[in-house]
């Protein structure tokens, strides 16, 4: 497998295929007497950005701080999780409990939600 | 049946390519100034067009992933966000054209200055957007689109010189008025080939659930979508030749565009062009306010369709109430619609390479493609289109200065 062409920036999906981000960024944990191996998966926040310019990167940390869900820590996936890698990685984890959904839950209740006709008042629907 | 139906998509498509507030004005103004002269640049537009929406619906057809998912999968994210500030800042400046569009038409129909209608025609169009199914936004705007036909039935009334127009199939090199003829004729070229085109048109590929089956009828409603919408502009470049050039008439304003249709239909004529232009405005902003929403949602890999509701995909929805907010201000504080269509024409054309590069190399690459890679025939047309991509991002901006 070649991380960059076949893993990174490819979308993720949940255990029941909903879109949940990008491989925004990889993490490799390099031991002394191991071989070094992928160890998560980054998920929106500052690893995108990070990846542009530094700047984007503390600029996004910021206001991350400031607006929406207010997370101060970066979204990883253990490697562990990741179920196939394909077109798209699919994933054994469900997208609300780890975190790289948290935004749009957060613009579903606090914007999206309180417009009429957002189909929030449908049973299963929305967050 | 299903498949055949999905010519909508290439119609709506094509509306937004060719009969939006750029391209009349701009096919007008090329009839008015320089006769049937300009006919080659809307063919050679229409030719592009139709490649580059073929590809696009066979990528999304074969891959399940549209343009901008499979642009971020094999470029990256850098790659990504630069394409995402030139495109989606062009792209909001035709978004900006097309609400000027209808106000203006709602202008010339009611009198009520353009600038009063910013706030009611960009909460109509958010509200369509809020409320509408994909499938009612490619078949109502299709279906209204159509009265642009009037255009056809105009210039067949007035018994242009059938010969005279084939011969403006043909570039030919101007006497005079050198830097305008090239102007006008990157312009047109920079309204038809537009990449927002290309995103939509992919993404309503996967809203439509294609899939390998539809290759064969995609060639079928990218071809006659895309000739449909370049059809439809020579119509209104031939009228516009046989109205305004033998009086000597150069087209300013739109108010001027307004009386196109007038001696060849003079009871309707007038009603008919303010109705043509407030449809095919809200066809083409739709689909731009589409364009940039699904932009951000596949790169960033958020839910998106216009199918769900709102809550589904907030962050897709949130995206086009801001961008459509947005849009609203520059008119409500009366900035003039065809002054940005000028703007937002010229820059489309500089921009081109970016979106069209990475198209190349994407329609070349067999994990999305596999065995419905491009053939050299394909490639070739793309590798002409890339150089006149460039040629046009070179060109536009010093030809606007000097021609425009």
């Amino acid at each position: 497998m070649n991380l960059v062409r076949d893993v990174l920036d490819k979308e993720l999906l949940d255990y029941e295929e909903e879109p949940m981000g990008r491989v925004d960024g990889l993490v490799m944990h390099v031991g002394k007497s191991s071989q070094p191996r992928i160890t998560h998966i980054e998920v929106g926040g500052a690893a995108p950005w990070g990846r542009v310019h530094p700047a984007f990167a503390r600029l996004a940390k910021r206001l991350a701080l400031v607006w929406g869900p207010r997370r101060r820590e970066q979204v990883r996936i253990p490697w562990s999780r990741v179920k196939a890698v394909g077109r798209d990685i699919k994933l054994d984890v469900e997208a609300k409990d780890t975190g790289a959904i948290d935004w749009e839950i957060w613009i579903a209740r606090h914007i999206i939600e309180r417009i009429p006709g957002s189909g929030s008042e449908e049973a299963d629907d929305g967050y | 049946m299903k498949k055949v139906l999905q010519i909508t998509l290439g119609i709506v498509t094509s509306v937004g390519g060719f009969l939006e507030i750029g391209s009349v004005t701009t096919a007008a103004q090329a009839g008015a100034s320089f006769g049937y002269k300009l006919l080659w640049a809307i063919l050679l537009g229409t030719i592009c067009l139709i490649f580059l929406v073929e590809m696009s619906g066979r990528l999304a057809a074969v891959s399940k992933h549209t343009v901008v998912e499979a642009m971020r999968g094999r470029f990256g994210f850098p790659f990504f966000f630069v394409v995402l500030i030139g495109i989606v800042l062009v792209a909001f400046l035709v978004l900006v054209a097309e609400l000027g569009g209808i106000g203006l038409s709602l202008q010339i129909l009611t009198g009520i200055g353009f600038p009063w209608w910013a706030v009611p025609v960009s909460f109509a169009v958010w509200i369509l957007m809020w409320k509408g199914t994909f499938s009612l936004i490619e078949n109502g705007a299709s279906m209204l689109g159509l009265v642009t036909i009037s255009f056809v039935v105009a210039a067949v009334k007035l018994h242009p010189d059938w010969g005279g127009a084939a011969h403006g199939l043909v570039p030919s090199f101007p006497a005079d008025q050198k830097a305008k003829y090239w102007f006008v004729a990157v312009s047109i070229l920079g309204a038809s080939i537009s990449p927002y085109l290309m995103y939509f048109y992919s993404s309503g590929a996967i809203e439509d659930e294609w899939d390998e089956t539809y290759v064969p009828i995609n060639r079928v409603i990218a071809t006659f979508g895309m000739s449909l919408g370049g059809f439809l502009s020579m119509a209104v470049l031939i009228v516009a030749a046989l109205v305004f050039h033998p009086k000597g008439i150069d087209i300013q304003k739109f108010e001027q565009a307004s009386l196109l249709l007038t001696p060849a239909l003079p009871k309707w004529g007038f009603f008919l062009f303010a109705t043509s232009m407030l449809f095919a405005c809200l066809g083409a902003a739709l689909e731009i306010s589409l364009a940039i929403a699904y932009f951000f949602a596949q790169g960033f890999g958020w839910n998106w369709s216009e199918d769900l509701t709102p809550s589904r995909d907030a962050r897709f929805c949130f995206t086009y109430t801001i961008i459509i907010m947005l849009a609203a201000v520059p008119l409500l504080f009366g900035v003039d619609p065809i002054k940005v269509t000028i703007i937002s024409m010229a820059l489309t054309s500089a921009t081109l390479p970016l979106a069209i590069v990475p198209f190349l190399f994407l329609m070349n690459d067999p994990i999305y493609l596999g065995e419905h890679r491009n053939g050299w025939v394909s490639n070739t047309v793309v590798a002409i289109i890339v150089l006149i991509s460039f040629v046009l991002a070179v060109i536009s901006i010093p030809l606007e200065i000097m021609g425009g």
